[in-house]
């Protein structure tokens, strides 16, 4: 078992992309609703693998159910169709608005689900690593890290900020009104600290050769394991097989 | 040649009206520890930032007068270049970080995969810094995460990592207690030894009595004077540009104002010792 989560976990992030990728193709490939839904079951059973399951289906079904239940309401009322199932006043439902919420809902679950998969099972630092590998600008990557570990940073500076009002007396607890009003004043401080920061940073990079006109090294490297080409060839076997099928069909 | 050569040096800041720096003068000999001294908004950080090319090159603002790096002006330096000629250790700790790293390993290791130098090589200059900084206890933390005093010395082992020729260091030790005071002072002797040239901005006279070759005292943008450490740091006249002096001068300026004369004014606790030593034989009073 351990075996199997590590060696899923340490695939090469782009091989786990290929994954993704080809989760997402296989749901226009097949025909139907079912196969597509069943892709959220499909990755719950990976993220299982790779032990992470509840962490992938909490997430999952946070960010997708939203979407799946509001487009469901909208579009099996408001899609144009004759074949009316229940109506109450003005408001009707049809089949035809049904068929193509499942349609659409199903794609987005199987696409939306596959993609937060590969971001449970793929490090930023891996990603990255893999991006540089593969020829990305050190800005554009930098930019991408730094705002991911400014966020929490960020985060810890509010609760400094909102502490340091709360001692001026400034009520930041308790209804959601409150709350909000307490949080606006520290949006400046928060703001204006970030952007002298900036500047900082700038020089900082500066001062630590970041614009040196060498190719960069680095200290860590994510590394191809021996079962990365496998999958790449299951996958590729599963897709031909795919097309094959469906066109026979 | 000198090192760096500074011929009437004025500077403004963008939409400042006035100059922060009048018509300064100097040069800068290879090997030799300067200490920068002064009161607040002298303009010490400043003439840091011109010497490290962030002026002109990244401030804007009207910088005229001449200064040549290795006798090349600092307006014909790229940026980049200049990374590996000067290191440059600013005065905040708390922007000295790159943001990027997960551990103080990797980020002191930064400036050398931007060089792109070898991942083996790397590791090793790495960890005899932090030997020789004494932070191998923080490897593993969080850049993030460190006091202040352990961000200054993170900060300072970043840039001598990289082993510029020349050590700029604005105020290292402004978050540090006595003891790691001493040590940075003693770190940066280190790197004299090794043959950098240094150019440290610094308010603790009595260390800097100690292991700084030669002083400039600015007030109010001017370099008001220069000179032998023991010579700027004995006279009194000093005092009246807004900088202190050595307890131990002070003491030997008021024996003299006593009319004790010591023979010399002492600079430092040993040669305090020695002079008063010298005095009580020479007063008949040991
Ligand atoms: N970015 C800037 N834009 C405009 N004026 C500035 C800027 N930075 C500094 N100054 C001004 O230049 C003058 C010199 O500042 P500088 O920071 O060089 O002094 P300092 O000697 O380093 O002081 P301290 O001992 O407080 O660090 C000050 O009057 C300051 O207000
Ligand atoms: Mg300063």
């Amino acid at each position: 078992m351990d075996q199997i989560k590590k060696s899923i976990l340490h695939l090469y992030p782009t091989t786990k992309f290929l994954v993704t990728l080809f989760l997402c193709i296989s749901v226009f490939i097949v025909p139907g609703y079912l196969y597509a839904y069943s892709v959220l079951f499909i990755c719950m059973f990976f993220s299982y693998l790779a032990g992470s399951f509840k962490e992938f289906s909490d997430l999952a079904i946070k960010a997708l159910l939203l979407i799946v239940v509001f487009i469901f309401i909208l579009q099996s009322f408001f899609y144009p169709g004759t074949h009316v199932i229940w109506s109450w006043s003005i408001f009707s439902i049809k089949q035809e608005g049904i068929d193509f919420a499942l349609n659409l809902t199903s794609k987005i679950v199987a696409i939306g689900s596959s993609f937060i998969l590969f971001f449970r099972i793929t490090k930023v630092k891996d990603l990255i690593s893999s991006l540089e590998a593969l020829g990305l600008p050190p800005k554009v990557t930098y930019i991408f890290l730094s705002t991911l570990q400014i966020i929490p940073e960020m985060k810890k500076l509010t609760i400094v900020i909102m502490d340091a009002q709360k001692t001026r007396g400034v009520e930041t607890e308790g209804k959601l009104f409150t709350r909000i009003k307490a949080f606006l004043p520290t949006l400046s401080p928060l703001i204006l600290g970030s952007i002298a920061g900036t500047e900082e940073r700038v020089l900082t990079l500066e001062s630590r050769a970041f614009s040196a006109k060498v190719k960069k090294t680095s200290l860590y490297t994510v590394e191809k394991t021996k079962y990365d080409p496998i999958v790449r060839i299951i996958l590729l076997i599963l897709l031909i097989t795919l097309i094959i099928w469906r066109v026979m069909l | 040649m000198s090192m760096i050569t500074i011929k009437n040096l004025s500077y403004q800041y963008p939409i400042v009206e006035t100059d922060v720096l009048h018509d300064i003068n100097i040069s800068i000999e290879k090997g030799e520890f300067y200490a920068v001294i002064g009161s607040n908004g002298a303009g010490k950080t400043t003439f840091c930032n011109v010497i490290r090319g962030f002026i002109p090159h990244f401030y804007k603002g009207d910088l005229r007068g001449e200064i040549l790096i290795e006798g090349k002006d600092i307006r014909d330096w790229e940026l980049g270049d200049l990374s590996q000629k000067i290191g440059y250790v600013f005065q905040n700790p708390f922007t000295q970080i790159s943001g990027v790293k997960e551990t103080v390993f990797e980020e002191i290791a930064f400036g050398l995969e931007n060089l792109g130098l070898e991942v083996e090589i790397i590791k090793e200059k790495v960890e005899n810094v932090l030997k020789m900084l004494e932070i191998e206890y923080l490897q593993e933390k969080n850049p993030f995460e460190l006091s202040g005093g352990q961000k200054q010395r993170v900060a300072l082992a970043s840039i001598i990592v990289m082993e510029p020729d020349i050590l700029v260091i604005d105020e290292p030790t402004s978050q540090l207690d006595p003891q790691g005071t001493e040590e940075v002072f003693k770190i940066i002797e280190l790197m004299k030894n090794k043959g950098k040239t240094i150019i440290l901005v610094e308010h603790k006279m009595e260390l800097i009595a100690e292991y700084a070759d030669r002083i400039i005292l600015m007030q109010d943008g001017k370099v008001v004077k220069q000179g032998l450490t023991k010579d700027i740091l004995s006279d009194e006249d000093t005092l009246q540009y807004g900088s202190a002096l050595p307890q131990y001068a002070l003491f030997g300026i008021e024996m003299r104002n006593q009319n004790m004369d010591l023979g010399s004014i002492p600079l430092t606790e040993k040669q305090s010792i020695s002079v008063v030593q010298q005095w009580m034989k020479k007063e008949g009073l040991a």
